[in-house]
């Protein structure tokens, strides 16, 4: 199965090269933040100087002294890398139907059943990537592994059976993407090539170092036999209503969009396919427009679904006059069919989950629908974070796990958070003795945050406190200063 | 035939009809236990015939602090460890908001529960109605807030029809209480510390008493004594214990050490 590998090594670096040239001419560290950030990508000089992917800013700057040129840190923008990467991914699709995003900066196109030489193919696939203007290397071979090793070696690489392991022999076991101590072990056995590690006999081998090696056996012999998976299309279709009056009523725009949602999903159905989003534009007669974008908690091709999950996004729209036209989009397609999960019970079901939660964003706003997420912090407040709740299938549980499993056995008496209110606190020895008008019983505390003092810096202390009318309050003291009350045990 | 045989007969012949007339327990009157959300605390569920009842309204009610939360928290988490639950809350009134991490604390599985923020009592209504209406949750709560008794028909309807818990947590309502099929007062009873006061000391718990007030599928008025620990302290042993015995005497709380 010939392969065309596309890869960009180090594509962080190069797209920010991209945008500024005067960083061609320099070692480039790409972080996630400029302080206290840690290095995602970096280029072969700087990699040559012993900066590494991980490391922190500061380690990765302790391998520059001393040396010629200081690097240059930039920050990482994922939305434009993908972005990027998007438009590589549609070029290829010029050269070949099947092509796999394997990660951003290495793409693989099957070239099976197209007409052509090797060298051919990789002069379409130059070709088409000509216009993005990233240094890609393009090679071919008989499968993904080899593919991706003559890309590493060097561009215009054709890999073929007989000139295998002549390519692979040489190269060092970091292109298997193997760790450092597993490295370094195989170092002390004198394994230090592919070629090395090939020539080992198979079974001792994958004995000695568990099932993940009989890959890197397989790989070091130039076979691999994982199949390429190929992207989905992107595919749209589009329905429009237009010219058949006006919509005034709430069961006449209802009408129309069921409709609309039977021609969509004719068209669905016609391709085999599900759609996972739906975008429905509405134009009004004073000329205003409006879009609502839908997320089907799982693809689906069924018209009930797609209009009860539309209908309460309507919920929440307010029209100023009657709708003239509408247009219905359909993206984001999958094969046909949905899994269905062996002994699950009492998971709800995504489509009602997913028009429950259009329903509520219509009704109070989507910023009002939150799942929480818990994290490590210095701060009670930074220790959790809402975030959007999405529609995505619960995991299965088994109907025979115990309800109470996970459960602690004593209750757990919770914080509630309320709006921090400041309040007159009465100080004795240096400890709270009143909160209000009431007495404090007793106290824990204070458990001190000193922190961001490179920024805007907090000086906090917290307590627990009981005060005589029963209340268990936590308060705390902003920089030295005011007193607040912060949460209420419950 | 022999008196000792005779004998052993009849205590065979006893023990048979009272094998077939048992007196009638407590249990023989709890519905099935799929019916029930249990809260995992042996003495309220026994008050509570098993638990609270799915397809209705109950009410936790009691003084802040006395730990209604956590029995909350108790039923999302029975409730996320099969499915999904749902919170309501009204985060700038007077209860708040409950806190993440002692959620998870709790055993609640916060990637299985859904937030709701609602602005006001009627955006409260709103989202329970939603939640309800879907179908997905067994076990949704909300603050009691303030309703006329059609927007509670309502919800109890819904609640039935999907065969889910709605629990409301403070100070009921005459329209709530005539509406909610079950009702549970939590006092505080005693307050426990660790490592005694100031830095080393941590709040480490408290004990809290329960009444049925309300139960239409048993009798009310039983009683039942649970104890909370604190969500940071869950897991950390206690190097001292110090009991507060705290009795109601309006408007405040006498605290008398035990």
């Amino acid at each position: 199965m010939p392969i065309v590998c596309a890869l960009v090594p180090a594509y962080k670096v190069e797209v920010a090269r991209l945008t500024q040239p005067e960083l061609r001419a320099c070692p480039v560290l790409v972080a996630d933040r400029m302080e206290r950030g840690h290095v995602l990508d970096l280029d072969a000089s700087a990699y040559e100087l012993g900066a590494r992917v991980g490391m922190t800013l500061l380690q990765a700057g302790a391998h520059f002294h001393g040396s010629a040129q200081a690097p240059r840190i930039v920050v990482d923008d994922p939305v434009r890398d993908r972005a990027l990467w998007e438009r590589v991914l549609d070029a290829l699709d010029a050269a070949s139907p099947l092509v796999e995003d394997t990660a951003e900066g290495m793409a693989l196109l099957e070239m099976r059943g197209i007409e052509g030489t090797p060298e051919r193919w990789l002069a379409t696939v130059r070709a088409a990537l000509a216009e993005i203007g990233l240094p890609f290397a393009v090679a071919l071979g008989h499968n993904r592994f080899v593919a991706r090793v003559g890309a590493l070696a060097a561009d215009g690489t054709i890999v073929t059976a007989g000139n295998t392991p002549a390519l692979l022999g040489p190269l060092p076991l970091h292109v298997l993407g193997l760790d450092e101590p597993t490295i370094e072990r195989l170092d002390l056995l004198g394994i230090r090539t592919l070629g090395e590690l090939a020539a080992l006999p198979h079974g001792p081998f994958v004995r000695r170092f568990g099932p993940e090696a009989k890959h890197w056996h397989a790989w070091a012999r130039g076979a691999d036999d994982t199949p390429l998976i190929p992207r989905p299309r992107a595919l749209r279709i589009d329905r429009t209503l237009f010219g058949e009056g006006s919509a005034e009523r709430e069961d006449q725009l209802l009408f129309a969009l069921r409709s609309l949602i039977a021609r969509v999903c004719d068209d669905v159905a016609y391709i085999g396919k599900r759609c996972g989003v739906l975008r429905l534009q509405l134009e009004c007669e004073d000329g205003s427009a409006h879009e609502l974008l839908a997320h089907l908690a799982q693809p689906t091709a069924l018209p009930t679904t797609m209009f009860d999950l539309l209908r309460a996004k309507l919920e929440g729209t307010t029209l100023r006059s009657p709708v003239t036209g509408l247009r219905l989009g359909a993206e984001r397609f999958e094969e046909a069919g949905s899994p269905i999960g062996l002994f699950a019970t009492g998971d709800p079901d995504p489509e009602n989950v997913a028009i429950a939660l259009a329903r509520l964003e219509a009704a109070l706003g989507a910023q009002h629908v939150l799942r929480a997420r818990i994290h490590d912090g210095f701060r009670y407040e930074s220790r959790f974070t809402y975030e959007p709740f999405t529609p995505q299938p619960a995991p299965a549980t088994p109907h025979v796990l115990p309800a109470a499993a996970s459960m602690p056995a004593d209750s757990t008496f919770t914080l509630r958070l309320i709006q921090p209110r400041a309040i007159a606190v009465r100080m004795h020895q240096g400890a709270p003795a009143s909160v209000g008008t009431s007495a404090v019983v007793k106290l824990a505390g204070p458990w001190r945050v000193d922190e961001t003092w490179w920024g805007k810096p907090l000086q906090r202390e917290e307590y627990d406190v009981l005060l005589a009318d029963g209340a268990l309050l936590r308060i705390t003291r902003e920089s030295g200063g005011t007193w607040f009350v912060c949460g209420t045990y419950d | 035939m022999p008196a000792l045989a005779r004998s052993a007969a009849f205590a065979t012949l006893k023990a048979a009809v009272a094998m077939g007339h048992r007196e009638a327990s407590a249990a023989a009157f709890v519905p099935a236990g799929k019916r029930l959300i249990p809260t995992g605390l042996a003495d309220v569920d026994l008050a509570l015939g098993g638990g609270f009842a799915r397809g209705t309204i109950a009410t936790v009610e009691g003084a802040p602090g006395s730990g209604r939360s956590a029995l909350i928290a108790r039923l999302l988490a029975e409730s996320t460890a099969h499915g999904l639950g749902a919170l309501i809350e009204h985060p700038h009134g007077a209860q708040g908001r409950l806190y993440p991490p002692s959620l998870a604390a709790a055993g609640v599985h916060l990637e299985r529960l859904l937030i709701v923020h609602a602005d006001d009592d009627v955006g409260v209504a709103r989202a329970a109605d939603i939640v309800l209406r879907s179908a997905t949750c067994s076990v949704v709560a909300i603050p009691a807030v303030r309703l006329s008794a059609p927007v509670w028909t309502r919800l109890a309807s819904l609640a039935h029809r999907a065969d889910a818990l709605l629990v409301a947590l403070g100070p009921a309502t005459d329209e709530l209480r005539y509406f909610a099929s079950l009702r549970l007062e939590l006092q505080l009873t005693g307050v426990r510390w660790s490592n005694g006061s100031g830095l080393f000391g941590t709040l480490a718990g408290i004990a809290a008493h329960a009444t049925v007030l309300k139960h239409k599928r048993a009798a009310p008025g039983k009683q039942a004594t649970f104890t909370c620990a604190t969500f940071e302290q869950q897991g950390a042993p206690l190097v001292t214990c110090l009991q507060y015995t705290l009795t109601r005497s309006h408007p405040a709380y006498h605290i008398a050490r035990a």
